[in-house]
């Protein structure tokens, strides 16, 4: 029976790998890019890979939506050979072990805190994001106010418990902080139904919003320098050859002539810019890219 | 829009179509074989009825570090691209068709062979006769596997890498959509997933009742 169930599994593998073989046409080159699913679901990436294409139509981007970790994770497996991130102090460590070089900065934007439009706690006029936090927390005690966390260690998340701790505030176990352990947008429908305040991106903010379905939610507190999310590109170590080579020329579309198109962005849609071109502010941006990498 | 969905969901069929033949070549054979063997398929059967709800995610994080650059078949860059996602589905319901089809063979062989052989028949005839009792059996096995694979998440994301035009199926693009809050196109997605697997059902049903006929 054994020696069947080989010879049968064996023919099988042949035809998958020559199948494979077959239907890579040698001519076109593909760049894996791994990135973080928020930053794939705004449609940025592929819409700057869209525009670079006019002009290198044989070249295909292979987006790959995975959380930053995992992003980061598969380019030291050699499985990715360009990421797109907005998680400093992950890239940092993975700059340092030489899974990542030639990071570039090409956007960045601020995390907001929306809430009831009531503002039960009265964080609008806050002086800074941990003011604001405090006061969550306070009308949290005090039963008037609620926080609806990702509790998934998202990019979002561990921003939102890196302003906790900088509060010196531990929500969890609090029966007003609730963690949902999934993505932006079922955390922001949370918030809506539980009249709470969360932390959120601005594309996905927007997006639910100008489809009505955040009808109770509002930015209450935003542009903040603690709140800023910075997004980079980087050139996997592991990559080689063709591949390599044009990645990098679509890193340098993406911090050149991309940058227009990254300010525009989602504008005639949303009324209100989604990313901020990172070239005109890139010393300051760069200073406080390794201020965050510390945290 | 619709000719994203009609793309994505020929994929899922020929992606889980591929696997759920590929899987049941050898695990018909193999079920038959255990079938005539009661020695092996003591050990054999309950570990794969054990194995019929191993999650996904599993044999797709294991296949991914196998297919990975740096992993033992990495040479062959088939990570990335539709026939991971065929091998991986192709593992996944090697239990369950394998001991459905085992039921259906020993079924077949306790009614017919041995009726069959105490009516003179010869080793060739009992064998032809059980084959053909167990078709109709066999066919819904390879059903049910088929509707694991195209159910299935883990592996698709995990080895497929949800690559638009490429790799994305129906299971990967209502993760995606879900991510993105857009709940009405996931929802979209889940009846054509639910409706697919109900019309494949069905015909097999009416094909399995014209050959009986």
């Amino acid at each position: 029976m054994s020696k069947a169930v080989i010879v049968g599994i064996l023919i099988i593998l042949v035809i998958t790998i020559s199948l494979a073989i077959y239907s890579s046409n040698p001519k076109e080159i593909r760049v894996r890019v791994t990135t973080t699913t928020s930053l794939y679901a705004t449609g940025l990436l592929e819409y700057l890979a869209d525009e670079f294409r006019k002009e290198h139509s044989n070249t295909f981007f292979d987006f790959i939506p995975v959380g930053s970790g995992e992003a980061l994770r598969r380019a030291e497996n050699g499985d990715a050979c360009m990421v797109f991130v907005h998680a400093p102090s992950l890239e940092k460590w993975y700059i340092e072990k030489g899974v990542i070089n030639s990071r570039k900065i090409f956007a960045y934007n601020y995390f907001i805190i929306v809430g009831p439009i009531e503002d039960p706690a009265d964080i609008r006029d806050s002086k800074s994001v941990i003011n604001a936090f405090k006061k969550i927390y306070e009308a949290g005690e005090e039963g008037k106010a609620k926080f609806v966390s990702r509790g998934d260690y998202s990019g979002t998340h561990i921003k939102e418990l890196s302003v906790w701790s900088q509060a010196d505030l531990d929500p969890h176990g609090r029966p007003w902080y609730l963690e949902t352990g999934s993505g932006m947008a079922n955390t922001l429908l949370v918030a809506n139904e539980e009249k709470a305040y969360a932390l959120s991106d601005v594309g996905t903010y927007l997006k639910l919003k100008k489809e009505g379905k955040l009808s109770d939610l509002e930015i209450l507190y935003s542009n903040d320098t603690e709140l800023i999310n910075i997004y980079s590109v980087y050139i996997v170590s592991l990559c080689t050859g063709a591949e390599k080579q044009a990645a990098q020329e679509f890193a340098e579309f993406v911090i050149n002539g991309g940058q227009e198109l990254i300010a525009n962005y989602g504008t005639e849609e949303y009324g209100q810019r989604l990313f901020n071109p990172a070239r005109d502010n890139i010393d300051w941006l760069e200073e406080v890219w390794e201020k965050l990498s510390k945290t | 829009m619709f000719n994203d969905i009609l793309d994505i969901t020929l994929r899922s069929l020929w992606i889980s179509g591929s696997a759920t033949i590929i899987s049941s070549l050898w695990s018909i054979l193999l079920a038959y074989k255990l079938s005539r063997s009661s020695g092996a398929s003591r050990y054999v059967i309950p570990l794969f009825e054990a194995l019929i709800g191993i999650p996904t995610v599993l044999i797709g994080l294991l296949l991914y570090m196998i297919l990975s650059s740096r992993g033992p078949l990495g040479v062959f860059r088939l990570l990335y691209t539709p026939y991971a996602i065929i091998l991986g589905q192709a593992i996944l319901v090697t239990p369950l068709i394998t001991s459905l089809c085992y039921r259906v063979f020993s079924n077949s062989w306790n009614t017919f062979g041995e009726l069959a052989y105490t009516l003179g028949a010869s080793e060739k005839q009992v064998m032809t006769i059980v084959l053909r009792e167990s078709i109709p059996g066999v066919i819904a096995a390879s059903v049910m596997g088929f509707s694991r694979a195209i159910g299935e998440l883990g592996i698709a994301l995990m080895v497929g890498g949800n690559i638009r035009g490429f790799t994305r199926v129906l299971t990967t693009a209502i993760a995606l959509e879900v991510s993105k809050g857009e709940f009405e196109t996931a929802v979209v997605l889940g009846v054509v997933l639910i409706v697919l697997v109900v019309a494949v059902s069905f015909s097999l049903r009416i094909l399995k009742r014209m050959y009986r006929t």
